[in-house]
């Protein structure tokens, strides 16, 4: 087990090491991010009593499409000099690629909620720095790094991985995206939780669920 | 009495798609000694590497080690050179080092990185990132890599690629090394001059069948290996190159 950890602890050092010196993920998600944020502050002049409702979908769908930048590179970098065979001989166990490239992708999602809430809050005029509301998005960061990892290691050896990712993905999210934003809407409005207590654990089961089944699935997903 | 070790490919096939890149192909290697797969391009030879490696999974046939099925963790003691360098290009010589070092939870001192790096002439350059070495540079990199965790089994394809004649020459020191340490040695390449220094033994892939096994040694000579070589993969450059019977009349 510590030998697994380490190894986890070896491959997100890397990849934070690697993320930081090329800055390739960042930027792309750190300039689609603030773009869309703008866009959505022109495209949708919110009257300030619907911000609380349409906030927690703007935010995620932000999110969302930043983080599917993320994962297309996390996987396509370790291909690009053969790295994910280097991988495969080096590592204790397979399931610590799919740990680590979770972690990662997790972290990169954190930065964008560091990066997202403070600048919506400017944009809009509008405070995002509820803890529920936080707590949620990063539960959904977590959902979305467990499944992501899991479809971007399945598509990465195909030819049209940057198309079949989304594709395959976005599905998969459905449930995720559904309690994300209920939930987040609801602390956000400050509904009583009773009106929407059924997403957060729904919200929970999914991350339990696609961590566990990316656990045990990602050794025969990436095999030949 | 050392036993020797031996890892045996039994019947092995592998198709893709329609193609059968390796058809019933079996052989035996044994510890100390190194042999070289020979094969015309797309014979197969990197084919049988990578399913070596556990890299792909063969059709049908298994791998044994010392007449056993190979255990999970036995890819962690190979030590392969394919055509991608697996090195990190925004990480420094010895920061990939000290990484695989890690990953294997072999040592990884710095002090014994840099020897590593010195062992393959890169200990100046070690700071450096590996975006900025040359193709030479990058294959004495992967050399040191696949080393470092002082594995059982080496698997080399085209080892001498980018290698200057002083990299070629270091190659073949290191191969020396490590078949006194006992290890397996399976390399292919086309440098046979290079090759044929180093080699106890060489087989020739056609057609995804051996279909040739010889010794190597001193008594090989270039032109004896290439001459063998070619009278398989190109039977009709030999003949070209033959005098007819006109020709030698006249």
């Amino acid at each position: 087990m510590t030998q697994w950890l380490r190894a986890v602890k070896t491959l997100i050092w890397k990849d934070l090491v690697q993320e930081w010196r090329s800055r390739d993920v960042i930027t792309a998600m750190f300039s689609f991010a603030v773009l869309s944020l703008f866009i959505f502050n022109y495209a949708m002049e919110l009257a300030p009593a619907n911000r609380n409702e349409i906030s927690a979908g703007i935010i995620w769908v932000v999110m969302l499409f930043s983080g599917t930048l993320g994962l297309n590179r996390a996987f396509s970098a370790e291909q690009d000099q053969g790295c994910f065979d280097g991988l495969s001989l080096a590592v204790p166990d397979l399931s610590v690629i799919y740990v680590a490239k979770m972690l990662s992708n997790f972290l990169m999602m954190l930065f964008i909620v560091i990066l997202v809430v403070p600048l919506y809050s400017v944009l809009y005029n509008h405070s995002l720095f509820n803890s529920g509301f936080i707590g949620v998005l990063l539960l959904g960061a977590w959902g979305y790094a467990a499944a992501g990892t899991l479809i971007a290691g399945m598509t990465v050896q195909t030819r049209m991985r940057d198309l079949l990712l989304p594709i395959l993905l976005f599905p998969i999210l459905m449930p995720l995206n559904m309690a994300v934003v209920k939930a987040a809407g609801g602390f956000l409005s400050g509904m009583p939780y009773a009106q929407f207590s059924i997403w957060l654990p729904m919200l929970l089961v999914y991350d339990i669920i696609m961590s566990t089944l990316g656990l045990m699935v990602f050794n025969y997903v990436i095999s030949d | 009495m050392v036993s020797v070790l031996q890892l045996q490919a039994d019947q092995i096939t592998k198709t893709f798609g329609t193609h059968k890149v390796l058809n019933a192909l079996s052989l035996q290697m044994e510890g100390g000694q190194l042999t070289c797969l020979l094969g015309q391009n797309g014979a197969g030879k990197t084919t049988l590497l990578r399913i070596l490696a556990g890299l792909q999974k063969p059709n049908s046939g298994q791998i044994l080690l010392d007449g056993q099925p190979l255990q999970k963790g036995f890819r962690r003691q190979i030590g392969a050179v394919m055509h991608q360098t697996f090195l990190y290009e925004y990480l420094t010589a010895l920061e990939n080092l000290r990484f695989y070092a890690q990953l294997y939870q072999v040592p990884s001192d710095t002090q014994l990185l840099k020897e590593a790096l010195a062992r393959v002439g890169l200990g100046k350059v070690r700071e450096v990132p590996v975006r900025i070495f040359s193709r030479g540079m990058k294959q004495r990199l992967t050399i040191a890599r696949a080393l470092i965790a002082d594995p059982k089994l080496l698997l080399f394809d085209e080892p001498y690629t980018g290698l200057d004649l002083s990299g070629c020459q270091l190659l073949n020191e290191l191969l020396f090394e490590e078949k006194a340490k006992g290890r397996i040695i399976l390399a292919t390449t086309h440098e046979f001059e290079f090759v044929r220094q180093v080699a106890d033994r060489f087989v020739i892939l056609n057609k995804g069948r051996l279909v040739d096994d010889f010794e190597g040694g001193p008594q090989l000579s270039l032109d004896r290996l290439e001459a063998r070589y070619l009278a398989i993969t190109a039977p009709h450059h030999i003949a070209a190159a033959a005098p007819s019977p006109q020709q030698v009349s006249v």
